[in-house]
């Protein structure tokens, strides 16, 4: 479960101050799936990176399943987003100097597990497989197209179980049938393990298929609404 | 940027504005630059120290030639002056003239009876020096403290001796008060001996202790001056060398020939090795320039896009790169300044005067220029690379250039990269040359630069793809931060090459030196092996050498009988029946014509090989025996004819051998070894050589010096020790100039850092995103950073170990594999990798990872 308490988060522009979040309340039971929508410059991705403890807020609080972060130095932070979220980019965000494998594995190894390498790698070539990406385990970002780079930095978000899976704008750099095949495999996820899945999109058509709709303006929360029988839309698009 | 555009197409843009847009981005990301300005100013501040402290050097000598000669002209001899002589120097008009008289000895106080090796030197304090002063501990003058009975001494004396001003020191066989302490010598570069602390004492004081006999080793100097009536120093001059045939004679103007040639010739080497840093700079600074334009590239093609034309950005890159060679050349002569009072505090001791330092103009001027000259050429590749960007590149980022070249463009390319490499080596090369003022040594530095960097980048390149290939086999079994960091090697844009190669060059030139300073003083130690002479005695009187031999023989720790070797001083004359100026246009010696010492043997001596001719029977007359080398320089066979000249005597010989000596025995230093009967009724002295075991040495001489006080007596050991202590200071200003190489690699590392600065700090956040710690991310930059060093060190260990090989090779030193010194080397580079890399990633590590994905 996702709390948020009265979120700020300004930042100083050369010589103004700007305030991207202006005071945010929510809170996002587990197993949901959350789209936060809303124009430009609205304060989406900042919200997401919070939530993610990629930086501190101005005033209030994130509580990660009971756990307050807001106050965490960067190394408690990174435990943290270690065990319980995975973070899907929109540039995909893959190390360059990796392999497939190797990128999938990365949050397996940063868990302190490099001495069962064996069972991480039987884990990351599953994952890679359920990604459509078996023949595409030794090679690096550079040879990878930006649909099969996405699945990539999908398996790696996967690897580790998160019980929350954030992603910023996943289909944003993809053209509509890949991003279509990503976020297939994001609320396959979902669904099958029931994790929280908050996504900033900028696309009506993805947010429709969310539980809820959260839409930001200029920092503020101006309506949230939850849509009636998601997973029944999203089972009758696939039957489509 | 506003582009001015006329009705048919742009015109050119103008110097003035070229220069304002590269004004701006200096001015934009002064950060950036910092490392090219760096890079720039640590070959120029190396340069303008070195150059800088020769001009000062050079300035002081001429400007106290007088001083530094004590005297208007001098005449140094290696004898006594014959009463002819004499009374030709006294029909001199209008000079005033006095003499000098320098010798090594024995010294000792009556609390501490080892004696110690000493350099003596008399003179009349009521004339000498006739130029400069002395500068006394207490304060005083030599006419008021130097008297028949004091001596003046260095104060290593007192140090050595464990003695205080006002103590007692006994020099041959009288007793002298310590009156003060020298602690300037107006003319101390032009003594004859330089071995061991200097003794001052009066002519009177010499005379009394004894020392001075016929043939001993002693070296007089005549100090003129002329009267302010008659100051025609050339004309004294010319007199004074028709009156002592054999003296050599200078004058002030010459300000020390040798002195003034051997600074030359070190400013020159020395210059080289800046000129290394200096290049390896450059490579940095155009690493730097290459990664800057290529972050550039799109702004490069919207300009093109919009009417610019190659030349215009050309002009406005030249001038950045100028700007930049400019700033750093400033900040580097003013750090050269720097390096400047650092040199003599390195090499005190070699350094016969203390340089009056000043800021010179042209040294700046030298730094600057050459600086800002070798950071255009080595920007001249990617500067013109600059006429390949394509507009298109707005459009689509990712243009691959390779397949698009047509065959003539391919050739176009090919053949501007060989015309630009040709002007970069000559331009080098004439930059060696002005430096050096010699087109060969110019032409042979850069050849071998050129080679050894061809080498270095071929070796460097050939480990990283070696160290790819061992990763790309191994990655899945390493453990995850070592696979991390090792991959982070090839991450796109780092100038690994780069750095391994000016890492790689500055380690090889440190270790260089210090393995041949090693090998060298190693070998010289080796000759010192047990049974050979380790001590040599110096001016033993014939009437003394029999009770000096057995008081040796009777000593603890000597091994065999002392070995004699008799000296008579005499002169060359003639060689095959030719004199003169003959003999000195078929280049012989000069000094020979001037002194010669004269020994006999009728057997061939201890350490000698006849190599041609054979040594004649006992009893045989007006033969000699001549170093084989010496003769052929010479031209001197067996068979010709020699005239040497001992007090007005003159000696007709015949060459009937060539011999080579092992120089470690005491005839080892011979150059003719004449039949006894030639020298008969000589005044001779005596050397001895004999091994003595170490520690009965101060024994030894304790009672030597007691019984014969004015037998001298050196320790090969302690000879050595001075040998190694010049050694040790030469290496230490080529070690300390080899380091800005050093300086300058670790600021390609810092700048290739810095260069990579968004791909890392993305990384980064990627990882800590993923859940990475900051140990855990510093841990993957020090794998990187350490093979990095590591791989440099190997490099520069290699390289050092061939070019040491090869110099000793030449030396006929025999080389060994120092695995220690290999082995601090390579982990030394890595540490200063390490720590370099992670000073230049500190920000880095830092970023808190929103404010980066937000840059998106």
């Amino acid at each position: 479960m996702i709390e948020v308490q009265g979120l700020k988060k300004s930042i100083h522009n050369g010589t103004n101050l700007v305030e991207i979040l202006r005071g945010i309340d929510l809170t996002i039971p587990q197993g949901q799936f959350a789209a936060i929508m809303g124009p430009s410059g609205s304060g989406k991705s900042t919200l997401l990176g919070l939530l993610a403890g990629l930086d501190a807020p101005t005033e209030g609080e994130v509580i990660l399943d009971g756990t307050p972060i807001s106050h965490l130095n960067e190394d408690e932070l990174a435990e943290i987003r270690g065990r319980k979220l995975g973070f899907v980019f929109q540039s995909y965000q893959l190390i360059p100097m990796l392999t497939a494998l190797e990128n999938v594995l990365l949050p397996f190894e940063l868990n302190g597990s490099s001495h069962r390498t064996g069972e991480g790698r039987a884990r990351a070539t599953e994952l890679l497989d359920s990604v459509g990406l078996a023949d595409r385990l030794h090679h690096y970002p550079v040879q990878l197209s930006g649909g099969e780079q996405q699945r990539v930095a999908l398996a790696r978000a996967f690897m580790l179980e998160p019980p929350i899976v954030l992603a910023d704008e996943p289909t944003g750099n993809l053209d509509s049938h890949n991003g279509e095949h990503v976020l297939e495999l994001l609320l396959r996820r979902h669904r099958e393990s029931r994790t929280t899945l908050v996504m900033v999109t900028h696309d009506p058509q993805v947010s429709e298929r969310a539980e809820r709709r959260i839409i930001l303006h200029d920092g503020l929360v101006i309506k949230d609404t939850a849509t009636a029988t998601p997973m029944a839309v999203t089972e009758a698009n696939c039957d489509s | 940027m506003t582009l001015e555009t006329s009705s048919v197409r742009p015109r050119a843009l103008s110097w003035s504005a070229a220069l304002r847009i590269a004004w701006r981005e200096f001015q934009a990301a002064p950060a950036k630059f910092l490392f090219v300005v760096v890079s720039v100013a640590i070959g120029v501040a190396a340069l303008t120290g070195v150059r800088g402290f020769t001009e000062s050097f050079q300035k002081t000598l001429t400007g106290q030639a007088r001083t530094i000669l004590a005297a208007d002209v001098s005449a140094r001899m290696f004898r006594q002056p014959s009463a002819k002589e004499i009374a030709g120097l006294n029909a001199l008009h209008g000079v005033e003239r006095t003499q000098v008289t320098e010798m090594v000895s024995m010294a000792s106080t009556p609390s501490d009876p080892i004696p110690l090796l000493v350099s003596l030197k008399a003179v009349d304090p009521s004339r000498y020096p006739f130029y400069g002063a002395y500068k006394l501990r207490p304060a005083g003058t030599l006419r008021t403290e130097l008297m028949p009975q004091t001596v003046l001494v260095g104060e290593d004396l007192l140090i050595r001796l464990r003695a205080q001003v006002g103590d007692s020191l006994k020099v041959g066989n009288s007793s002298f008060r310590i009156a003060g302490v020298v602690e300037r010598e107006p003319d101390r570069m032009n003594s004859s001996m330089g071995i061991g602390p200097r003794v001052l004492i009066t002519q009177q004081g010499l005379a009394a202790s004894g020392l001075l006999q016929p043939g001993s080793r002693a070296g007089e100097r005549f100090l003129m001056r002329l009267n302010p009536d008659a100051s025609d120093v050339k004309g004294l001059r010319a007199q004074v060398e028709k009156i002592l045939p054999e003296a050599q004679v200078t004058d002030f103007r010459e300000a020390n020939p040798a002195l003034t040639q051997g600074l030359d010739r070190a400013s020159s080497m020395l210059s080289l090795i800046c000129l290394v840093a200096m290049v390896l700079g450059a490579i940095g600074v155009a690493m730097s320039m290459r990664a800057h334009l290529e972050q550039r590239m799109d702004i490069l093609a919207t300009m093109k896009s919009i009417g610019a034309r190659s030349s215009d950005i050309l002009r406005i890159y030249l001038l950045q790169t100028l700007l930049l060679g400019l700033v750093g050349g400033l900040v580097g002569v003013v750090a050269g300044f720097g390096v400047e009072w650092t040199i003599p505090l390195l090499a005190a001791k070699l350094l016969p005067i203390e340089p009056t330092l000043r800021l010179p103009m042209r040294a700046g001027l030298a730094g600057l220029g050459t600086g800002m000259l070798t950071t255009l050429l080595f920007c001249l590749p990617p500067l013109l690379d600059i006429r390949r960007v394509k507009p298109s590149l707005v459009l689509r980022r990712q243009v691959e250039a390779p397949s698009e070249m047509t065959l003539t463009e391919r050739w176009q390319r090919r053949r501007m990269q060989w015309v630009t490499t040709v002007i970069i080596l000559l331009a080098l090369a004439g930059i060696a040359a002005g430096l050096t003022s010699s087109l060969t040594v110019a032409a042979w530095f850069t050849a071998a630069l050129v080679t050894l960097l061809l080498f270095i980048t071929l070796l460097a390149r050939t480990l990283l793809r070696l160290l790819r290939t061992a990763l790309t086999r191994t990655r899945l079994s390493l453990p995850s931060f070592v696979r991390h960091g090792l991959s982070n090697l090839y991450r796109p844009g780092n100038q690994s090459t780069a750095v391994l190669i000016s890492l790689g060059a500055g380690i090889m030139l440190i270790l260089t030196v210090f393995l041949m300073q090693n090998a060298v003083l190693r070998d010289l130690q080796e000759t010192l092996g047990k049974g050979l002479p380790n001590i040599f005695l110096i001016d033993i009187a014939t009437d003394e050498l029999d009770g000096v031999s057995s008081l040796i023989a009777k000593q603890a720790g000597v091994h065999g009988a002392m070995e004699r070797l008799p000296l008579v001083a005499g002169r060359l004359n003639e060689v095959n029946g030719k004199s003169g100026d003959e003999l000195k246009q078929q280049k012989v010696p000069r000094h020979l014509l001037q002194s010669v010492s004269l020994t006999w043997s009728d057997t061939v001596p201890a350490g000698m090989k006849v190599h041609s001719g054979t040594w004649w029977t006992p009893g045989a007359k007006g033969k000699v025996a001549v170093r084989e080398g010496l003769a052929k320089r010479m031209h001197v066979t067996v068979g010709s004819t020699m005239v040497f000249t001992v007090q007005e005597r003159r000696i007709p010989v015949t060459v009937a051998a060539l011999y080579e000596n092992d120089g470690q025995h005491v005839f080892g230093r011979s150059e003719f070894v004449l039949s006894q009967q030639s020298l008969a009724h000589l005044p001779v002295v005596w050397y001895g050589a004999v091994h003595v075991d170490a520690p009965q040495i101060p024994q030894m001489q304790r009672a030597l010096f007691a019984a014969y006080p004015t037998v001298t007596v050196i320790n090969i050991a302690d000879l050595l020790d001075t040998v190694a202590g010049v050694v040790h200071q030469v290496t230490m200003i080529v070690r300390f100039l080899a380091a800005f190489s050093i300086l300058a690699g670790l600021v390609i590392l810092a700048s290739s850092v810095a260069s990579t600065r968004f791909r890392r700090i993305r990384e980064v956040v990627v990882l800590k995103t993923l859940g990475a710690r900051r140990p855990r991310i510093a841990a993957v930059f020090g794998v990187e950073f350490t093979v990095l060093g590591l791989l440099a060190g190997c490099v520069g260990v290699i390289f050092a170990n061939i070019l040491t090989f090869i110099l000793l090779h030449r030396l006929e030193v025999p080389y060994r594999l120092q695995w220690v010194a290999a082995a601090a080397a390579a982990v030394g580079t890595a540490l200063l990798a390490v720590l370099t890399g992670w000073l230049a990633s500190i920000r880095i590590l830092g970023q808190r990872p929103l404010e980066v994905l937000r840059e998106e």
